[in-house]
């Protein structure tokens, strides 16, 4: 009962405390969010009331490879590199207190106001994405010790964290990569399935902390996990898939002409697929919670901030059921990109002990033998 | 560029009562069949998250035609 009251409580001091902070911003222009930066890629992670911390630069250009430990040190190292916002702005330039100039868009060109050919960067959504994959590693790392120490103990799993992740280990063998690969072939590709998961869990979670970025909100982190999928595929692929992709049996050689185009361009919506769920699914909860968030400042300027703070408990409640939903989501985006992975691999890894002389057949056996066995 | 958003909008209302019509009958569909045969609800549930996740992704692509025309 006393954690109950504790959590209510905690609950109704947070109601209490965000129209403090509401009051304070309607009308004013520059506290002004935008939703889409918050979603966005930079060259820094922001800890905001406290401060940034600016990311190391790497720029190609001109053929040679320029280092720098951050954006401010690239600005003031007075080897060419100016900030984008004030080449288009050069009046507007803001120093810092020891005199250094002070980076405004982080987007850097040469003086003569072209952009470096390939920009290196470490990102934000970099970051997170590698501090979730070491994670992984760090976290699996210690459980495979605990499990091949030959001690009978080790093969118990004990503590929160051994099982915790034994289950969801066992959740992925079982319900995600024998299902849809098969018995004969699953343990191959447990590995990659496992660390897709648990890689998309970690950075779906690491975006609903504080100061925490959604790397999976970034159509390229996407597109790459999605691109491993893609290559395990096709060398998954047995004889009898790519004879499905280029010369589909059972139908009429002419009909080739249609199927063998739309098979090959089912190779790359496949992956497509993948990448644009994930990367939707994720950015559109987090402009979900912005927006409605937003929602009481749009109240507060439309009615005045009185109504803004008292409709402030109404979005607040929104949210942090949105937030549950999120959590909730961050889970199952995780598990239908594994599935949908194993699924493709499956399709491709199988063998089929049956010859394909003609489906429609087959399947009509299928349906008369199933009618009759349950009656 | 009003009209800009007002496609916007329409197009996101639009493409959501198409996904919750295909994915309401999935549910009403998966719930019949778990009635019916308790015994196979994980093989039901199993093929209906996939189902919902590929008229989901055609939901998303008719919704980030949407945000393109709203913040283009």
């Amino acid at each position: 009962m006393t954690i109950a009251k504790r959590i209510v409580s905690l609950f109704l001091l947070t109601i209490v405390l965000i129209p403090s902070f509401v009051a304070a911003a309607p009308g004013q222009a520059s506290n002004r969010v935008d939703i889409m930066d918050k979603l966005a890629n930079h060259y820094y992670l922001d800890f905001k009331p406290i401060g940034k911390i600016e990311l190391p630069r790497i720029l190609y250009y001109n053929g040679g490879i320029s280092y720098y430990p951050s954006t401010s040190a690239a600005l003031n190292s007075s080897s060419g590199w100016v900030d984008l916002y004030y080449y288009e702005y050069p009046d507007k330039i803001a120093y810092k207190e020891d005199g250094s100039i002070y980076p405004a868009s982080y987007k850097l060109v040469r003086e003569d106001g072209s952009a470096p050919s390939v920009d290196f960067s470490l990102s934000s959504h970099l970051v997170w994405f590698a501090i979730s994959g070491f994670l992984v590693l760090f976290i699996f790392a210690r459980i495979k010790g605990k499990y091949s120490s030959q001690s009978i103990d080790g093969l118990v799993p004990k503590g929160p964290v051994q099982n915790i992740f034994e289950s969801l280990v066992i959740f992925v063998r079982d319900d995600i990569a024998l299902a849809n690969i098969g018995p004969k072939k699953y343990l191959k590709y447990t590995p990659y399935l496992l660390s897709a998961f648990f890689m998309i869990l970690f950075m779906n979670l690491f975006g609903l902390m504080p100061w925490g970025v959604t790397s999976t909100a970034d159509v390229m982190i996407t597109a790459v996990l999605a691109l491993f999928t893609f290559v395990i595929t096709q060398f998954a692929g047995t004889k009898d898939y790519w004879k499905h992709v280029f010369a589909m049996p059972g139908i009429p050689k002419f009909m080739l002409f249609i199927m063998t185009p739309v098979e090959i361009l089912g190779l790359f919506t496949k992956p497509f697929a993948l990448t644009v769920r994930l990367f939707a699914n994720m950015s559109s909860g987090k402009m979900l919670v912005y927006s409605i968030l937003g929602m009481i400042f749009i109240f507060g300027e439309l009615f005045g901030p009185a109504v803004g703070i008292g409709s402030s408990v109404v979005w607040v409640l929104f949210t942090v059921f949105i937030y549950g939903i999120k959590v909730f989501a961050s889970f199952l985006q995780a598990y239908i990109f594994t599935m949908f992975s194993a699924l493709y691999i499956g399709i491709a890894a199988e063998d089929h002990d049956h010859h394909h002389e003609d489906h429609a057949e087959e399947q009509h056996h299928h349906e008369v033998a199933v009618a009759a066995s349950s009656h | 560029m009003e009209f800009a958003y007002l496609a916007a909008g329409l197009g996101a209302g639009l493409s959501m009562i198409g996904a919750a019509l295909g994915i309401g009958m999935i549910g009403k569909s998966a719930m019949e069949g778990t009635a019916r045969q308790p015994e196979a609800t994980n093989d039901i549930r199993t093929s209906m998250i996939i189902s919902a996740g590929l008229i989901e992704g055609a939901t998303f692509f008719a919704l980030a035609i949407c945000i393109i025309l709203a913040i283009k």
